[in-house]
């Protein structure tokens, strides 16, 4: 165990390394969720006048834990990529030729993952407050959201790594991540449930962003919700058991 | 379990390996390598001497037969294997946004080496490599001949007893290929045993200790390159007589009576420059010719020798140039 941490650690650390020189990775995480914060909060700023907004004042402060969330998904939706292109160049092969465990490849994949979720949605979180948005849970809540979001990006990232395993396709692999767009709109990213179709309640309901989202929207808006932050947990743990388990199983029925 | 044999650092005994489409891409291969060979693997692309070498490195998993490196089985022991060698792929395997120290550094630290010896080790490499200068640069800047450099480098940070190659030079220019000849041809005086797969005659005539050369998953012959090389045939002299005030014509009937005795008459042919002779283990008994043409007169102004080459041992074997074989064979790279 001590061996397979070790060997994450040094690993993760190469990880971390080769996202970090390249800034373009950094970017591609926030634009996204960035540029729908700040111009949705201006487009649609009027929106918050309808009844099922309740008291909300400004689309802004409604928006931004959609956002936060938004950017935990962008920052893992593509993940499988790094160890497709390394298993190609032969990389992985020559890392399997150390004495190392197997699992400390994958595991130097996913750890560093959790921070840079976790990263990428505190940047969106203070961009958020810059813009008007406030946590009323303080520091506290602030480091309790990008848990979360780093806890979510973690669980998800398997929806990419998934397809990577079993193709060894980046076609069938970005395919893939881009079906997971859909479920970020399905979500109360945007509006309230009472605003939406019934047949999209329905797949809110069961949707694991939502109860994300729901979670770091107490911390922001209303305070420590312990049913809302219990709810997100649970939805994560369900999640990242299930894609996990999918990612354990190809990666062990590709590495031996 | 059959035990390894105690004198040999790497053992194959009834190899095979059959993939999943059914293709038996290697057939029952045998053989061992002693401490201290430069061992190679001579055959066409496609002959099998990667999916062997990857069973050593334990990357694939044999089908039936059994291997060991430094005695450890590479079925049962795949983490001892691990420590004992050093592998350098056919295309160097390489993070690109690491920097060629962090390579090196990474490699030491996943074998466990002490840091301070990890920084040590690193920078005689780089030393070594003649990469010190860009050791600190991403190695996706590197030229072709650095990054192989730089990874056979990484395969020596544990300082294994045994380095396996596939295909070291492919691709590199003449002045790279030269260079990289030097470097292992120092790793092995050092001690170091090695095994290499190569399609380049040339690289394995200059190279190798000893040589298997592999065709369609299975060794057709193996020996030292001279030995197989003269059981091929004669090598052929040639001596370019300078006529002075004699007709070259006198001049090759004079050779041909020197000497008679010590070659047999058919073995001696003119040549536009003189005479040329087809004698076994040449560089052995010419000596001995030029003495005897020496004291009678014969004004020997140049002379030229040349061996059968391994592509004649190729042909003899297989009926077959490796030439022709050297395109069109996919690699197989990654996970089977």
């Amino acid at each position: 165990m001590t061996a397979i941490a070790f060997e994450t650690y040094y690993l993760g650390l190469r990880t971390t390394r080769r996202f970090l020189r390249v800034p373009a990775n950094i970017v591609s995480i926030i634009f996204f969720p960035l540029i729908q914060l700040f111009v949705f909060s201006q487009l649609y700023e009027d929106i918050v006048q309808l009844p099922g907004f309740g008291s909300q004042t400004s689309y802004l402060a409604y928006l931004a834990p959609g956002q936060v969330a938004f950017t935990a998904f962008m920052a893992v939706a593509w993940s499988g990529f790094g160890l497709l292109v390394e298993y190609r160049s032969g990389y992985t092969d020559k890392l399997r030729v150390s004495p190392i465990h197997r699992w400390s490849i994958l595991a130097s994949e996913m750890v560093p993952l959790f921070f840079q979720a976790a990263v990428m949605a505190g940047i969106i979180l203070i961009i958020s407050l810059l813009l008007g948005a406030s946590i009323v849970t303080g520091v506290g809540g602030f480091l309790l959201i990008i848990t979360l979001a780093g806890l979510f990006g973690l669980a998800l990232a398997g929806a990419s790594f998934i397809p990577a395993l079993i193709t060894k396709s980046e076609q069938a692999t970005s395919t893939f991540s881009l079906l997971l767009f859909p479920l970020m709109f399905a979500s109360t990213a945007f509006v309230p449930e009472e605003l939406m179709p019934d047949w999209m309640q329905v797949v809110n309901t069961w949707n694991p962003i939502t109860y994300v989202i729901e979670a770091i929207r107490s911390l922001m808006v209303t305070g420590y919700d312990w049913n809302a932050i219990g709810a997100a947990v649970l939805s994560i743990v369900i999640l990242g058991i299930i894609l996990q388990a999918g990612t354990l199983w190809a990666f062990n029925r590709v590495s031996r | 379990m059959t035990e390894a044999n105690d004198s040999a650092i790497i053992e194959v005994r009834d190899l095979v390996k059959v993939y999943g489409d059914d293709t038996r891409a290697v057939d029952g291969i045998s053989f061992a390598v002693k401490p201290g060979e430069l061992f190679g693997f001579l055959g066409p692309n496609g002959a099998g001497k990667t999916t062997t070498i990857r069973i050593l490195a334990t990357l694939l998993r044999q089908t039936e037969g059994q291997a060991w490196v430094a005695g450890f089985d590479v079925a049962t022991q795949p983490g001892e294997v691990r420590r004992s060698l050093g592998l350098a792929q056919q295309t160097p395997a390489l993070d690109a946004f690491s920097t060629g120290r962090e390579t090196l550094e990474l490699a030491g630290i996943l074998h466990r080496m002490p840091h301070p010896e990890v920084r040590r080790r690193a920078d005689e490499l780089l030393e070594l490599m003649g990469l010190t200068s860009v050791g600190d640069k991403l190695t996706g800047s590197y030229s072709g001949g650095m990054k192989r450099r730089i990874d056979l480098a990484s395969a020596l940070m544990h300082r294994p007893p045994v380095l396996i190659l596939d295909e070291p030079t492919e691709g590199l220019d003449p002045q790279s290929r030269t260079a990289l000849w030097e470097e292992l041809e120092r790793i092995s005086q050092a001690g170091t045993t090695m095994l290499l797969t190569t399609h380049y005659m040339e690289e394995a005539d200059r190279l190798c200790t000893r040589l298997a050369i592999i065709d369609n998953g299975q060794i057709v012959v193996d020996g030292a390159p001279d030995e197989l090389k003269r059981s091929v045939g004669a090598d052929t002299v040639v001596l370019q007589l300078t006529s002075g005030n004699a007709d070259l014509d006198s001049m090759r009937t004079k050779v041909r009576q020197l000497l008679e005795g010590m070659v047999p008459p058919d073995a001696v042919s003119p040549h536009p420059e003189g005479v040329s002779l087809s004698v076994p283990n040449a560089s052995a008994t010419v000596p001995a010719l030029l003495r005897r043409l020496d004291g009678d007169g014969v004004l020997i102004a140049g002379l030229q020798m040349s061996q059968p080459s391994l592509d004649s041992v190729f042909l003899k074997y297989t009926g077959r140039h490796i030439r022709e074989e050297a395109a069109d064979q996919p690699i197989s790279l990654g996970w089977q």
